[in-house]
């Protein structure tokens, strides 16, 4: 009783502390973005942070499809490969200049630069040429029905600007003016910026759109520790955070005051096998060969899994298992082909023994314990219920900042990969997970295994050119039949996104893990 | 004087250098810094044309050789994850490591001597035993068991005090300081007493057993004898001689305080070097690692050089040997 009045006064006192400014928005998350400039870095917390300030051509709705942005609208090229953007008019930046098609050409030419990191995206384009002020056509190296969608972080900056403060190209080994300074043409802009301790917001009087949030200024902290991120909602300091951990979520949605806000994330987890691998490197009972090369064998890995144990002691019921690499709703989804293998142990076993594993064997399992929620324990959950069935999996588990460079070695026998389509799209995983890899083109360079089947390969490129979406949902169809059938990859389900946030404040979770100013409320 | 404290200073650019060289060995071993840098659409070989271009590729003895030149000509480097230069993050963040640590500090010797004193002299005393009893249990929680607690009692439960960060701070040249406001001390009390706990134990029970060691000595029995006021007998003659291996311990703890706030940084989100350390470890940040493991080693060689010093300025005996 007497913690129940404490609880009460704490939540009294708080109120009283932060509802003078009403409009001022404080959130946080656990990470901070590490450059200002949106084309330094391909990675979700700074363009994330970035979509707040600057604008690409298109950009994602709330329900993730494109929508008009800095251009209004676009058309395919008639007679020839590529893309048409007119653009938006009389919008400017943050420091009053003029946004023209110059400063999309500039921005092109900066973010498809060797120092930055985004040029992957402009790998199609052969050339980009300027026909007036509002008009800008990007040609394609062969028809390319989804490039605006895979633009649509591509942000543009203001040419004279970076010029004028020595930031043409981004920065690689020493800071320039872009990674502190922004001038975009979005909603927000900086206020103030303190790396890794506060950045403060202001709406842009100046933006083009009108505004739907009510914010007059919004406070970004990052805080690493998620204990202490909890505790700074619940003690009102902060008004929303992502993401909080899936424990915490009952004590968030046990206080008065607090909501947690639930969703999918675009992320699928899935194990991965060795392919490639002439012999198991882990192995205690097994050598000289690979009984995972054996499709029998990953599909006996398949049956062991029961998802809805997972779900139930894991996640507490906030999963849904994956039958393909990419979750329901992303554009390419196999409906075709959308049930998982069932959790089946009994013929698992029928399946190790018909590849001349009666009793199994033991083979090595990698898995990373900070990059996915609850990784570890979700890798020790498998293993014993891989062990259920005979595969006797040597569990080891290690920081992601480590991980990558083990698969890129190759030290596995099997392991665990998280995997968001960047374009939103299945095109995305068929050439990262599933071609042959091949560096020369750009192919499979997260399929760390080396699975590869010559009519994948074959068919990505059709499915990327293809303009008519029911021949391309054939052609991806067949492409993740073939997967499914010989076991490329085992997906598991996908990752549930949690955020939490006090009850008067009225937001968008989209899909993608990204935080947009613009759909906020404080009511 | 100054040729002990130019050989000392000599010394320690030895200790630094050593401390970098086994930092240099250890960081091949943290992860690889280029896939925290890069995208995950980014290629392979825009990867390895980066690595080149950072010199990764070079051997060890090249890479240390380069970072040890670079730093003896001032040049600190960039770090991997925001581009910005070394020298500036680690000095922004200084204030913010010293302060809490000083302060830590100022509360386990307020504390911790005190508490010594009455429980050496009173050792049979009710409140002796509960004095003891409570730091026994404060210092076996391990310290961001502590943080939070204290952060989920006086932070979220009384919402008294503010659970993270520095609160409100004051720019005084380059030295951005907490102290000078309300809501600076409002947000510093809770970590520093986190960060003080083990200190002010470690405080208390020396000066304790020093203070019951000295009481039973002849000098001291001499004096009661002789009618010297218990007052003037505890604290002028008893606790003064207490205090040189209290110094000592104090002394070579605060380097400690100040290199391990590493966890009070990050249970509070106390933006000092701390937790900079612990954001680039996450990041492989290298440059950023090793300028803070060669700082901290620093900061070692300068507490134990004024450890030696305090010893002169305290022990009269000293200062005499110094003479002859």
């Amino acid at each position: 009783m007497k913690i129940l009045k404490l609880v009460f006064i704490g939540g009294a006192m708080s109120l009283t502390a932060f509802s003078a400014s009403a409009e001022t928005f404080r959130w946080a998350s656990n990470t901070d973005p590490q450059t200002m400039d949106p084309h330094a870095v391909n990675s979700a917390p700074v363009l994330s942070f970035l979509n707040n300030i600057y604008e690409g051509l298109v950009r994602r709705n709330q329900g993730m499809s494109i929508e008009g942005s800095l251009a209004q609208s676009w058309e395919p090229l008639t007679n020839e490969n590529g893309w048409r953007f007119n653009l938006r008019e009389g919008v400017t930046f943050q420091d009053g200049s003029l946004f023209n098609s110059e400063d999309v050409m500039f921005s092109y030419e900066r973010a498809s630069s060797e120092a930055a990191d985004v040029r992957s995206w402009f790998a199609p384009v052969k050339e980009v040429r300027v026909l007036d002020d509002y008009t800008i056509d990007f040609v394609t190296n062969a028809p390319n029905p989804l490039f605006p969608d895979s633009i649509a972080n591509f942000m543009i900056l203001d040419k004279g600007w970076a010029e004028a403060n020595g930031a043409e190209l981004p920065a690689r080994d020493a800071e320039n003016f872009a990674t502190i300074n922004v001038n975009g043409t979005g909603p927000f802009t900086v206020a103030s910026r303190d790396p890794g301790i506060k950045t403060v917001l202001a709406p842009n009087a100046g933006w083009w759109g009108a505004a739907e949030h009510n914010i007059t200024e919004a406070i970004f902290t990052p805080i690493g520790n998620a204990a202490t991120g909890l505790a700074a909602l619940l003690s009102g300091e902060i008004d929303f955070i992502q993401p909080i951990p899936l424990q915490d979520v009952a004590q968030v949605e046990g206080r008065n005051g607090f909501k947690v806000l639930e969703g999918e994330e675009t992320r699928v987890i899935m194990f991965g096998f060795g392919h490639e691998h002439k012999e198991l490197l882990y192995s205690s009972d097994v050598t000289g060969a690979n009984p995972f090369q054996d499709v029998r064998v990953r599909q006996a890995a398949a049956h062991a899994i029961d998802i809805a144990s997972i779900d139930r002691v894991l996640f507490r019921g906030k999963i849904d298992g994956a039958s393909q690499l990419v979750p329901a709703g992303i554009s390419g989804y196999s409906e075709a082909n959308s049930t998982r293998s069932a959790y089946d142990p009994e013929r698992a076993k029928a399946l190790l023994t018909e590849a001349g594993y009666p009793n199994g064997f033991s083979f090595g399992l990698k898995c990373p314990n900070d990059r996915y929620i609850n990784d570890e324990a979700l890798c020790r959950a498998a293993a014993s219920m891989f062990a259920a069935v005979g595969l006797n999996a040597e569990l080891s588990t290690g920081p992601v900042r480590d991980y990558w460079p083990q698969l890129r070695e190759d030290a596995f026998d099997m392991y665990l990969l998280g995997w968001s389509p960047g374009t939103f799209d299945m095109e995305h995983p068929i050439r990262f997970l599933l071609s042959t890899p091949n560096s020369e083109k750009k192919l499979g360079s997260w399929n760390f295994g080396g699975y590869s089947n010559q009519r994948v390969d074959a068919l990505l490129p059709s499915i990327q050119q293809e303009i008519d979406p029911a021949k391309r949902q054939a052609m991806v169809d067949e492409v993740v039949a073939i997967t499914q059938a010989e076991a490329a990859y085992i997906p598991l389900y996908t990752q549930p996104l949690i955020w939490a946030a006090k009850d008067n404040i009225d937001l968008t979770q989209r899909a993608d893990n990204f935080f947009m100013l613009r759909w906020v409320t404080v009511n | 004087m100054v040729y002990f404290i130019v050989k000392r200073m000599i010394q320690s650019v030895f200790v630094m250098l050593a401390v970098a060289f086994l930092a240099f060995s250890l960081f091949r071993f943290v992860g690889d810094p280029i896939t925290q840098m890069t995208g995950v659409e980014t290629s392979v070989a825009d990867q390895e044309r980066l690595r080149e271009e950072l010199g990764l590729n070079d051997p060890f003895v090249s890479q240390f050789i380069r970072f040890t030149g670079d730093m003896l000509q001032g040049d600190f480097g960039y770090s991997y994850r925001t581009r910005q230069p070394v020298a500036d993050m680690i000095t922004e963040r200084v204030p913010a490591t010293l302060e809490l640590g000083v302060v830590a500090l100022i509360i386990s010797l307020l504390v911790g001597v005190p508490a010594g004193v009455y429980t050496a002299l009173k050792p049979r005393g009710i409140w002796t035993q509960t004095i003891l009893m409570t730091t026994l249990v404060g210092v076996s929680i391990p310290t961001f068991v502590i943080g939070i607690m204290l952060i989920f009692l006086f932070g979220v439960q009384l919402g008294w005090l503010p659970t993270f960060g520095r609160g409100g701070t004051v720019q005084i040249g380059n030295w951005e300081s907490s102290l000078f406001t309300i809501s600076g001390w409002r947000a510093l009390l809770l970590p520093a007493i986190t960060l003080g706990v083990y200190q002010l134990t470690l405080t208390m029970r020396l000066v304790r057993a020093e203070m019951m060691e000295v009481m039973r000595s002849d000098y001291i029995r001499f004096a009661m004898a002789r009618g010297v006021p218990m007052r003037k007998l505890h604290y002028k003659h008893a606790l003064v001689n207490t205090m040189v291996p209290v110094i000592t311990i104090i002394g070579l703890q605060f380097g400690g305080v100040i290199a391990f706030s590493i966890v009070t940084e990050s249970v509070f989100q106390w933006p000092g070097m701390g937790l900079l350390f612990l954001e680039s470890i996450r990041f492989v940040d290298i440059p950023v690692m090793g300028v803070y493991l060669v700082v901290i080693a620093f900061f070692f060689v300068l507490v134990n050089l004024v450890v030696d010093l305090l010893y002169v300025a305290i022990d009269p005996r000293l200062r005499l040997r110094d003479v002859e």
